[in-house]
C-alpha cells in the first residue's frame, strides 16, 4: 500500500462504535482504495496519552485520525454544545444530520480549522438511570448523579441533584457501592456497564432526549492534503454527511437490545410524556441562556445559533 | 530499518542504558524519544505528544493514590504504629527460637497493611527491629535478610503501590486485585516464618534468647496495635466496601495516620518537613519512571511489537500454563536486576495482551487479576534475590558491620518459600481468586 | 551555590508537600460533606430532623464540587514541584550492578553524560510543557466541573517543570566539574532517605 493512517481512539476494539462504525468506515476506506490505504488501527489509548489529548493528537499528527468526544476538552469547541444541551435532542440520523450541517456552515473553518473532519455525530437519546425512580423533576432531589456533559450536570445542580463527575467506567462500581445514586448514559451503552442489574429505574423522555455528546472523527489536516487526489476522493466518499448519519444512527441502534435487557429484568421504565417533558424543557431554560451568554461573549450570535440548530433538527426530525 | 525492527532493537538498547547506571525511568523515556524520532521520521510527534503528556501522566486521578498512600506510611511511623507493632509481635513470639526474627516478620506484615510500599515498610521496619534482633544475639545476615524479606509484605499485603499501577495499566478494578492480593500476601508471612524456623533449625547459633514477657504485658502490648487496626480497616475496608474510590481511601488513610500521629506527639514541624522530603524523593523517582514507561510504550505500540508478540505465541500454539511459566520465570530472572515498578510498566504492555488472548479456562477478569497477583509476587521476590535486590540493599546500608553477602546467603530462604508459594499460586488459581465476589 | 540549590529543592519539595496535604484535607472533607448530604437526604434524618436537614443541605452540606479536578491539578503540579529534589539529592532508581566494577574515570564520566542528558531532558519537557500551555490557553479549554481555564494547571507545573530544568542543569555542571577535577560536591545517591 501507499499511505498507512493510524486511527486512535479510547474504547477497546470490541466496544460497539470501534466495531460498528470505526471499522466499518476503516474497511470501506481500505477496499475503495484497493488496497492503497491501509488503516492501523489502535484502541484503548494505546499510543499513549489520554483521551481528551486525541483532538491535539490528531492536530499535531500524533495520529492520523482520532475518534474523540467533543466534551473532553470542554470550551475548546463551544458551538457543537448547541446540541448537548437539555431537551434539544430527538433522534440520533436527525441530531447527526443537523450537527454535520451546522459544522460545514459554523465551525469547519471555525473551531475546526486545524483539523479535516471526517465526521460528526451524537449517539442515542441521554437518559437517567437510577435507585430511586424519578418521575418529576423534584423526585431527583438530593440524589447524587454522574452526570454526562457539561450541561446536564448544570441542569441536575438546578434541579437540587449533586452532580458527581466520573469517568463511564467507574459507573458500575459507583452505582453499586453507593457513591452514586444514578447515572446519565444512553442505553447503549448500559448493558457493558451492567446498569439494570444495579439500579431498578430508567427515566426516558417522549420527543425529546435529556441530552447527547458529541462526536467526530478528526483527520491531520497535512495528512489528507499530502494524499494524492484519487485517494482523497476515497476520504472524502466514505465521510461527511452519510457517514455521520450513519455513524449517529449505527450507535443509536444498539440502544434497542440494551432496553430489552432491562425490560426483561423486569425493571422499572419510566417514559416520561410529551407534556411533561415540556415542563423539564421549561427548567432547562436557564442553561440555554448561559449558553447563549457564553457564545455572545465568544463574538457569536448564541441565540441564532441555537434557533438554527433547533429549526434543523425539527426539519429532519421526521 | 523497518518499525518493527526499531521495536526489537530498542531492548538492547535499552538494556545497555540501564547497565551504565542510567535511571531506569530517563532510559525508558530516551529510548522511546529517539525511537519515535526515528519510526516517524522527525520530531514532530514526540514533541507533539510532550506537549500535554508530562502533564496528563502526572496529574492521572488514579496515580494520586501514589504520594498519598507514601505520605500515609511515614505519618504511621511517626504515629508510633511500626514500633507498637514490633513489640506486640515480640511479647508473643520473641521468647521462641528465632522468635524475634518472627516477629518482626509480623509486624512487617501488619505495618503492610497501612503501608503501600515495599521500599518504606523495610526500611521503617528496619529502624525498629535490627536494634532489637543485635540486642538478643542474632547474626547479622540472618537479620538483615529476614527484614529485607518482611519489607516485601508492604507490596504483598495491600494497599499496594504496585498493585495500583498494574490495575491502571491492564484496566482492572482496584479494589478486587487488593481482595485477591490478601491471601497470597497471608501465605507469604506464614511462609517467613517457616523459613525462620528451618534456618535456625539448621542455624542454632544464628538466633539467641530472650525471656518470656508476661502475659500481661503482652495484652497490653496488644492494645497499642489499635490504630494500625484502625487504620487499615477504614482504608482497605472503605475502599472494599465502596464509601470511597481507592485515591479517597489512600487520603482518608493519610489524614487519619497523620492526626493519630499529632496526637501522639511524633508529628511536628520537623518530622513532617522531613516527611515531605522523602515523599517527594520517591513520589518525583516513581513518577519518573511512570512518565519514562508511558512514553516507551506509546513508541512500543506504534512498531507493532507487542502485537506481533502476541500473534506469534498464539500461532506457535504453546500450552497457556507454558506461556504463563515462560513470563514468570523471565520476571524471576530479571527481577535480579531491576525494581519492581520498572519491571511492571515496562512489560505488563508487552505480556498482558499475550497473556489475555490465552485460555486459562477462567473469565478475562480472572485471569487478569490471577496473573496480576502472580506477577506481584514475583517481582516482589526480585526486590530480594541477589544480587540487584533493593530490600537487600536498604537494610544492608542500615547495618555496615554485616557483609552483603552474608546477606545473600541468609535470604535465599525466604526466597525458597516465595517459589514455593508461587508454584502454589499457579497450580491452585482457587487460592487467589476464592474471596472475590460472584 | 550548592546551599541555595540545595534550599530551592527543599523549598519546592515542601511547596509540593503542603499542597499535598492541602489535598488531602479537601479529599476528606468531600467524602465527609457526601456522607453527610446522603444522610440528611435518608429517611431516618428526614424524619427525625427536617428542618435541620433541610437547612444543612440548604448551608451547602455536600462533596466539594469539583475535588477530583483539583486534585488531579494539584498532584500534577505537587510531583513538578518533587522532581529538583530527586534531581539534587539522585534519588532515582537505576541499576548499579556492573556500574560498581567501572573504573573511577569511567564512573565519574558516565555521572557526567547521565546528568547532562537527564538536563537535557528536563528542559525538553519544561519547553513543551510551555507550548503545551500556550495551546491550551489560546484553545480557552476549561475543566469539565469547575471550568476553571486549564491553562491554569499547566502553568503551575511548568513553574515546578522550569525549577527542575535549572536544578537538573546545575547538577550536571557540578558533575561536569568533578569529572574535571576528580573532586567529590554532591552524593552519589546513597543515601537512602
Ligand atoms: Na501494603
Ligand atoms: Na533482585
Amino acid at each position: 500500500q501507499e499511505v498507512t493512517l493510524k486511527l486512535h481512539q479510547f474504547l477497546p476494539a470490541q466496544a460497539n462504535v470501534p466495531k460498528l462504525v470505526l471499522d466499518v468506515w476503516a474497511d470501506n476506506v481500505e477496499k475503495a482504495s484497493d488496497g492503497r490505504i491501509k488503516v492501523d488501527r489502535y484502541p484503548s489509548m494505546q499510543l499513549g496519552g489520554k483521551p481528551p489529548e486525541l483532538m491535539d493528537q490528531a492536530i499535531d499528527g500524533v495520529a492520523d485520525i482520532v475518534w474523540t468526544v467533543v466534551g473532553y476538552t470542554p470550551g475548546r469547541f463551544p458551538t457543537t454544545e448547541v446540541f448537548e444541551l437539555p431537551f434539544m435532542m430527538t433522534n440520533a440520523r436527525a441530531v447527526s444530520r443537523a450537527y454535520w450541517e451546522m459544522f460545514e456552515k459554523h465551525m469547519k473553518d471555525d473551531e475546526f480549522r486545524d483539523v479535516h473532519i471526517l465526521g460528526t455525530w451524537v449517539h442515542g437519546p441521554g437518559m437517567i438511570h437510577t435507585k430511586d425512580p424519578v418521575e418529576k423533576p423534584e423526585d431527583l432531589q438530593g440524589m447524587k448523579i454522574r452526570g454526562g456533559s457539561r450541561s446536564v450536570n448544570s441542569l441536575l445542580t438546578k434541579l437540587g441533584a449533586t452532580p458527581v463527575g466520573m469517568p463511564v467506567p467507574a459507573v458500575s462500581e459507583g452505582l453499586s457501592k453507593g457513591v452514586i445514586d444514578g447515572t446519565t448514559i444512553p442505553w447503549e451503552v448500559t448493558t457493558a456497564l451492567k446498569v439494570p442489574e444495579l439500579v431498578g429505574n430508567h427515566t426516558e423522555f417522549t420527543g425529546k432526549a435529556l441530552y447527547v455528546l458529541t462526536f467526530v472523527l478528526a483527520m491531520n489536516k497535512d495528512k489528507y492534503e499530502s494524499l494524492p487526489d484519487d485517494l482523497k476522493k476515497v476520504i472524502d466518499d466514505n465521510s461527511g454527511l452519510e457517514f455521520s448519519v450513519f455513524a449517529g444512527g449505527t450507535q443509536a441502534d444498539s440502544d434497542g437490545p440494551a432496553r430489552q435487557v432491562a425490560v426483561d429484568r423486569g425493571n422499572n421504565i419510566i417514559t416520561i410524556s410529551e407534556a411533561d417533558t415540556e415542563e423539564w424543557r421549561k427548567l432547562s431554560q436557564p442553561i440555554y441562556d448561559e449558553w447563549v451568554e457564553d457564545m455572545n461573549k465568544r463574538g457569536k450570535d448564541g441565540q441564532a445559533l441555537l434557533d438554527e440548530a433547533r429549526m434543523l433538527i425539527d426539519k429532519y426530525t421526521e | 530499518m523497518t518499525a518493527l525492527e526499531i521495536g526489537i532493537y530498542s531492548f538492547p538498547a535499552l538494556m545497555i542504558l540501564i547497565f551504565i547506571r542510567l535511571p531506569i525511568g530517563l532510559a525508558m523515556f530516551l529510548v522511546g524519544l529517539v525511537g519515535l524520532i526515528l519510526v516517524t521520521d522527525g520530531t514532530n510527534v514526540a514533541f507533539s505528544r510532550l506537549k500535554n503528556e508530562t502533564y496528563t501522566t502526572f496529574s492521572s486521578y488514579s496515580l494520586t493514590i501514589v504520594p498519598m498512600f507514601l505520605l500515609m506510611g511515614h505519618f504511621a511511623t511517626l504515629g508510633g504504629m511500626s514500633t507498637a507493632l514490633f513489640k506486640a509481635a515480640e511479647g508473643f513470639l520473641g521468647h521462641r527460637r528465632g522468635g524475634v526474627a518472627m516477629a518482626a516478620i509480623g509486624a512487617c506484615a501488619g505495618f503492610g497493611a497501612i503501608c503501600g510500599s515495599s521500599l518504606a515498610t523495610a526500611a521503617t521496619m528496619g529502624r525498629v527491629a535490627l536494634p532489637e534482633l543485635k540486642q538478643y544475639g542474632y547474626a547479622g545476615g540472618f537479620s538483615t535478610a529476614t527484614l529485607a524479606a518482611g519489607g516485601t509484605l508492604g507490596i504483598l499485603i495491600p494497599p499496594s503501590v504496585v498493585l495500583v499501577i498494574y490495575a491502571i495499566l491492564t484496566e482492572q478494578n482496584i479494589a478486587k486485585l487488593f481482595l485477591a492480593a490478601f491471601i497470597p500476601g497471608i501465605l507469604a508471612a506464614i511462609g517467613y516464618v517457616i523459613a525462620i524456623s528451618v534456618y535456625v533449625r539448621l542455624h542454632p547459633e544464628a538466633a539467641g534468647t530472650r525471656p518470656p514477657v508476661p502475659m500481661r504485658d503482652r495484652f497490653v502490648a496488644l492494645i497499642d496495635v489499635w490504630p494500625v487496626l484502625l487504620v487499615f480497616g477504614l482504608v482497605v475496608g472503605g475502599i472494599y466496601m465502596g464509601w470511597f474510590t481507592p485515591t479517597e481511601g489512600a487520603a482518608v488513610g493519610a489524614a487519619g495516620t497523620g492526626l493519630i500521629a499529632l496526637l501522639n506527639g511524633g508529628l511536628t514541624w520537623r518530622t513532617l518537613s522531613e516527611s515531605f522530603m522523602v515523599t517527594a524523593k520517591s513520589t518525583a523517582m516513581i513518577f519518573f519512571i511512570v512518565l519514562g514507561a508511558a512514553f516507551y510504550n506509546g513508541f512500543l505500540a506504534l512498531t507493532q511489537v507487542p502485537q506481533e508478540l502476541s500473534n506469534y505465541v498464539v500461532s506457535q500454539g504453546f500450552s497457556p500454563l507454558t506461556v504463563l511459566s515462560l513470563i514468570l520465570v523471565f520476571y524471576l530472572v530479571f527481577g535480579c536486576l531491576m525494581d519492581s515498578l520498572s519491571m511492571i510498566l515496562l512489560t505488563i504492555p508487552i505480556f498482558f495482551p499475550v497473556i489475555s488472548v490465552l485460555d486459562f479456562g477462567m473469565s478475562a477478569e480472572h485471569v487478569a487479576i490471577w496473573f496480576g497477583i502472580l506477577v506481584l509476587i514475583v517481582v516482589e521476590v526480585g526486590l530480594i534475590t541477589p544480587p540487584v535486590g533493593m530490600n537487600l540493599f536498604i537494610i544492608n546500608s542500615m547495618d555496615p558491620k554485616t557483609p552483603i553477602i552474608e546477606t545473600y546467603k541468609a535470604v535465599m530462604y525466604f526466597v525458597g518459600t516465595d517459589i514455593i508459594r508461587v508454584i502454589l499460586l499457579v497450580a491452585f488459581p482457587a487460592i487467589t481468586l476464592f474471596l472475590l465476589p460472584g | 551555590m550548592k546551599q541555595v540549590m540545595m534550599g530551592l529543592s527543599k523549598l519546592m519539595a515542601a511547596l509540593g508537600g503542603i499542597v499535598l496535604s492541602f489535598l488531602i484535607v479537601l479529599t476528606c472533607v468531600s467524602i465527609a460533606g457526601r456522607l453527610l448530604n446522603g444522610l440528611f437526604h435518608g429517611s431516618f434524618m428526614q424524619s427525625i430532623a427536617p428542618g435541620f436537614s433541610e437547612w444543612a443541605i440548604g448551608a451547602g452540606v455536600g462533596p466539594v464540587n469539583g475535588d477530583y479536578e483539583l486534585v488531579e491539578a494539584g498532584v500534577a503540579f505537587a510531583i513538578f514541584a518533587f522532581i529538583p529534589l530527586c534531581q539534587i539529592t539522585s534519588s532515582h532508581a537505576s541499576v548499579d550492578l556492573f556500574a560498581d566494577f567501572f573504573p573511577d574515570w569511567l564512573d565519574r564520566l558516565l555521572r557526567m553524560l547521565t546528568e547532562i542528558v537527564f538536563a537535557g531532558v528536563l528542559i525538553l519537557i519544561a519547553w513543551r510543557l510551555y507550548d503545551g500551555m500556550i495551546s491550551k490557553q489560546r484553545y480557552m479549554e476549561t475543566s469539565f466541573l469547575l471550568q476553571f481555564p486549564v491553562w491554569w494547571a499547566y502553568a503551575a507545573s511548568l513553574f515546578g517543570a522550569v525549577v527542575s530544568a535549572i536544578v537538573s542543569c546545575y547538577v550536571a555542571l557540578v558533575r561536569v566539574y568533578e569529572f574535571v577535577t576528580r573532586r567529590g560536591v554532591l552524593d552519589n545517591g546513597v543515601e537512602t532517605n
